[in-house]
């Protein structure tokens, strides 16, 4: 055995060592860190491609079960299924969810005492805020919210040369058949009666809650367009809503904020694609984290509550607003992407402002209205759609 | 214990335990569920026949009448690309390679729908390689923008999918038409198209049939090829079931299933008075 040999195997040895001992002492964390199986959509989480960095900096075990945003997929699992015995806890859509399972006790009342970065939370969550309703019930609150945003348009501005400030421009005869909607009738057909109520072409109550009649009079005019070749698509899934932008198949079309972010990281210098602010209003939404009967039965409590901790901490409300653009629910922000120069170089800074400051401005918006996900005359909105996808 | 002779005359009713559980069953739930009463998230026993007025008062029925068409297009144009393929390898393909030829079309199915269903959106797409060829060689100055998200964007997503059915089921169905009723043909004077239409398509009817239902039953029922290639609220049948399960109106969706099942079930009988389906098996016996 040569020197050169034995400083190999030596070097070897002793990482294997060292890798043995780090995964004993891993292990040995892992076994003290409370265990949670959570049933969750792929963009709540930072980090890292798996739930490893969420774990590590709640000192929790995630046991992870995807999750996709349908409201059906939810009722069933939780309600008449067996989510309970699967889930301690879970993600979806607040502004009607967190009612639908509560009422079904498929979830449980949180002490918020035991999150000590709820103080941090967002003044809208407080009582009588605007965003209060999304996580109570009956007065009670039954989730902790972990992303939000104001859906609205997305555009190529290198081809409209201008920045659109309404949805009247999906309806512009000059973008006839290069304009998209998105293929459900809950946020479209919010975003276009908020949008009608606005501008005054019809009178609606509450956009969020439309009566039978509102709801046919906002698709009819939907119909009325459709008919005359307005629409190119109305795209379904997230890949679709990309596409349709990146491959320049359309110039305007309602979307999420991270379509608009990935379409436009796809293109490149072949387009400018940007999401503006409806002077209108948007329909506003947010991602809430509940306790599952299940979990509380089990006492898995004080893991929610650790990861619910994470969720308002200012480091997660960074990462997603850095990421895919979902706003923190947190206050203290700014101050923490200010005080982390390595993780937010000034350029990430840039980006992240300049996201912050179109969303806060999207939020200010009069005539903004909340996610409904069971809004009271519901069989109105199916009917009308089918209709609408039969003209 | 069984014996041999026992357990092999149970091993007999294997199918018809199969076809109970997986059919039987499942159909006499999907009536039964169809005329529950809707509740808020789910439904409870009663009877009401609610979910099928609502099918026939919306626009629901006309969705489906057009998803129908839709398929019937495709059925069509695979019969007119895909059965002359089978007839080809048939005659023409030495018979020791006649089964490699036709496994090439199972290649496609290697590939998951969903990849197969969205390549087609940079070649049919205004900016996609049709409309930049035909662009290129001066036949158009405007892109075509009817072949994808339209009607006839499905139609070509469903015949671009399911062709296949149609290759298998003509190639297994021209095991009926044997060499020596071409040779009788030519003797005869038969021209080719007198025979393909008078000779080979009558005899290889329930296969052809068999393909068509295949390919059928996939454009009413596969959500995809509306979602990616469809127009503004294109829907299909499928599509509308998931939209109603999406809406919690369970009983709706089953409605919805039941008259799918009705509707191919009814479609089975028909083409079983013509063509007689189980001559499908002659060969094979």
């Amino acid at each position: 055995m040569n020197q050169r040999e034995f400083t190999r195997r030596a070097l070897m040895q002793a990482t294997a060592g060292a890798a043995a001992l780090a995964a004993l002492g891993r292990a040995g964390e892992a076994q003290a860190a409370e265990k949670l199986k959570l049933w969750a959509a792929g963009i709540h989480k930072v980090g890292a491609k798996d739930w490893s960095v969420m774990e590590a900096q709640a000192g929790i075990e995630i046991a992870y079960t995807t999750k996709s945003a349908r409201a059906d997929e939810s009722i069933q699992k939780m309600v008449v299924g067996d989510g309970n015995k699967l889930f301690d806890a879970m993600t979806d859509n607040g502004g009607g969810m967190e009612d639908a399972l509560a009422s079904q006790k498929a979830i449980v009342p949180l002490d918020t005492s035991k999150i000590p970065n709820w103080k941090n939370i967002l003044p809208a969550y407080h009582e009588g805020g605007a965003a209060a309703h999304s996580i109570r019930y009956e007065g009670k609150v039954y989730a902790t919210p972990m992303i939000s945003n104001a859906d609205s348009m997305a555009y190529d501005y290198k081809k409209l040369g201008f920045h659109p400030d309404s949805w009247a421009v999906l309806f512009d005869a000059q973008f006839k058949g290069r304009a998209a909607l998105q293929n459900d009738f809950g946020p479209t057909l919010t975003n276009m009666a908020i949008y009608l109520k606005q501008s005054g072409k019809i009178e609606i109550g509450d956009p969020s809650d439309m009566t039978p009649d509102e709801v046919k009079a906002v698709c009819q005019y939907l119909i009325d367009w459709k008919k005359k070749g307005q629409f190119r698509t109305f795209w379904d899934g997230f890949q679709n809503g990309v596409g349709i932008l990146a491959s320049g198949e359309v110039l305007v079309s309602s979307c999420w904020e991270p379509i608009q972010i990935i379409a436009d990281r796809k293109t490149g210098d072949k387009a400018d694609i940007r999401y503006g602010t409806m002077k209108e209003g948007h329909q506003v939404w947010n991602n809430i984290l509940m306790l599952t009967k299940g979990g509380r039965a089990r006492g898995a409590d004080a893991a929610y509550y650790k990861l619910a901790n994470l969720y308002l901490s200012p480091w997660f409300g960074a990462r997603t607003l850095a990421g895919l653009g979902f706003g923190a629910q947190m206050t203290g922000v700014d101050e923490y992407i200010n005080a982390h120069p390595k993780d937010f170089p000034p350029d990430k800074q840039k980006e992240i402002i300049d996201i912050l400051t179109r969303k806060n401005a999207r939020l200010a918006v009069k005539g903004n209205a909340w996610q409904n996900v069971f809004p009271k005359h519901l069989r109105a909105y199916q009917d009308w759609w089918s209709r609408l996808q039969a003209a | 214990m069984l014996g041999e002779d026992g357990l092999q005359k149970w091993v007999f009713y294997i199918p018809v335990v199969f076809l109970c559980l997986f059919f039987v069953v499942p159909v006499a739930l999907t009536s039964v569920w169809s005329v529950f009463e809707r509740t808020t998230f789910w439904m409870e026993p009663g009877f009401t026949f609610f979910a099928y007025q609502n099918f026939f008062t919306s626009a629901r029925a006309e969705n489906y009448l057009f998803s129908m068409i839709h398929s019937a297009w495709a059925v069509l144009i695979s019969f007119v690309l895909g059965f002359p393929i089978a007839v080809f390898v048939r005659r023409r393909v030495p018979r020791v390679a006649q089964h490699r030829v036709i496994l090439l079309f199972i290649l496609p199915f290697m590939i998951s729908e969903l990849v197969r269903v969205f390549a087609m959106r940079p070649v049919l797409g205004r900016y996609g390689i049709i409309n930049n060829f035909l662009m290129q060689i001066g036949i158009i100055n405007e892109p075509i923008t009817v072949i994808l998200f339209s009607p006839l964007g499905v139609i070509i997503g469903d015949v671009l999918s399911f062709l296949p059915f149609m290759v298998f089921a003509g190639f297994l169905s021209m095991e009926a038409v044997q060499n020596y009723i071409f040779e009788v043909c030519d003797d005869l004077g038969a021209g080719p198209v007198r025979t393909f239409r008078d000779v080979i398509v009558p005899l290889a009817a329930p296969g052809i049939f068999a393909g068509s239902v295949f390919i059928f039953v996939n454009g009413i029922g596969s959500a995809l090829v509306p979602i990616i290639l469809g127009g503004p609220g294109a829907v299909n049948a499928g599509l509308i079931v998931n939209q109603a399960i999406v809406a919690l109106d369970f009983p709706l969706a089953m409605a919805i299933s039941t008259i799918m099942i009705a509707t191919l079930a009814t479609l089975l009988l028909i083409g079983h008075r013509l063509f007689d389906l189980t001559k499908i098996l002659e060969p094979i016996n």
